[in-house]
């Protein structure tokens, strides 16, 4: 469970299979170290998301600076299921190449999103206020919609 | 619909998708670390290594070595060189084996044992540095005092002759600018090898955190 909230980030934050392992292997070493200092002020999960995406987030600025990686196919981790529905298909992974180009913080509150937190949690996570994680949220859809529909 | 909400369907069905590892494998991933930490430290000996080679073959010159023979101490120089060659290659040799071994382990107490035997080379051989140098710096100084006078061409020696506090006084300074400069050399080595020393002993205590734990 723990472990498919530290891949999904990775999913948001890297463009192939490498840095995927890697940003895993750091932020999972990450947790294990700051493990000691989790106080128990919030929620196992909100604390596990903060340190994630910092992490997240440091190495994604210092990786931005050195390597361009290669795309990897986006629906990498998806079962190509029965449901299987082409255009579907086109539209999800255009979808994931413009959450893509958002900068890392706006990636980090469409990860929250898509985790389905309320305005409450992504606000603690992140650190900021609700009403600003509400305005920021509803930048980062309008950047989206600008992305897709250029 | 909401894009982000035709996103967040999809999301939703990937949990199940992404591989687990287990406690093993997440354990694996902490050892790397302590492994990679050791090789720096095995890297930065023979870069030190080879930065001394260089200095020592560019500064021992024809002229150093007529010096050297003035004073009476080219033979000493050239078995301090051997020595010091033989030593410098045997804690090569130590580095390098620590990092075999901790590459190789996947058990947390050897692992944390081959991190202490790592901090007690490193310890070593910075006091094998110091101590060395300490030597080298009193015998270079005692001979040079003892034959440099005989090869000046000086007519009245008695000039430069110390009596009985002036002796003393040499002596006094001479062993603060050699303890100033051992200083310097130790904070050089404390600065070289302990900022990686440091983080090793961190993960020494996370192997130990881990293993009451389990």
């Amino acid at each position: 469970m723990h472990q498919n909230i530290v891949h999904k980030i990775c999913r948001i934050y890297t463009n192939d299979q490498a840095s995927h392992n890697d940003l895993f292997q750091e932020v999972t070493i990450q947790l294990w170290k700051a493990y000691p200092k989790f106080r128990g002020d919030s929620k196992f999960s909100t604390w596990m998301y903060r340190v994630a995406l910092n992490t997240a987030i440091t190495l994604y600025r210092k990786k931005k600076r050195s390597i361009q990686t290669q795309d990897y196919d986006t629906v990498h981790f998806r079962i190509q299921a029965q449901e299987y529905d082409p255009k579907e298909e086109q539209q999800l992974s255009l979808m994931y190449n413009a959450v893509k180009e958002l900068n890392d913080i706006d990636k980090a509150l469409v990860f929250l999103y898509l985790e389905d937190k309320n305005y409450k949690e992504i606000s603690e996570t992140l650190g900021i206020s609700e009403v600003n994680a509400r305005v920021k949220m509803n930048r980062v859809k309008t950047k989206l919609k600008k992305i897709l529909n250029p | 619909m909401d894009e982000l909400e035709f996103l967040k369907r999809d999301w939703k069905k990937q949990d199940g998708n992404y591989p687990k590892l287990s406690y093993d494998q997440l354990y694996k991933m902490i050892l790397k670390k302590s492994s990679s930490i050791v090789r720096w430290i095995f890297i930065i000996s023979i870069l030190e290594f080879v930065f001394w080679g260089i200095l020592t073959v560019c500064l021992a010159d024809q002229e150093y070595w007529i010096e050297m023979e003035k004073i009476h101490l080219k033979g000493f120089t050239i078995g301090l060189y051997i020595i010091g060659y033989i030593i410098t290659f045997y804690f090569i040799y130590r580095f390098y084996r620590n990092f075999r071994k901790i590459t190789a382990t996947d058990s947390a107490s050897v692992l944390m044992e081959n991190i202490i035997n790592t901090r007690k080379t490193v310890k070593y051989y910075i006091g094998y540095v110091l101590i060395s140098t300490g030597f080298t710096g009193l015998v270079y100084t005692f001979f040079t005092f003892k034959y440099h006078m005989a090869s000046m061409e000086v007519k009245n020696t008695s000039l430069y002759e110390f009596d009985y506090t002036q002796w003393l006084i040499f002596i006094g300074a001479f062993l603060v600018f050699m303890l100033v400069f051992l200083g310097l050399i130790w904070l050089f080595y404390k600065l070289l090898y302990g900022i990686l020393l440091n983080r090793l002993q961190k993960n020494y205590k996370e192997l130990k955190r881990l293993e009451i734990e389990n």
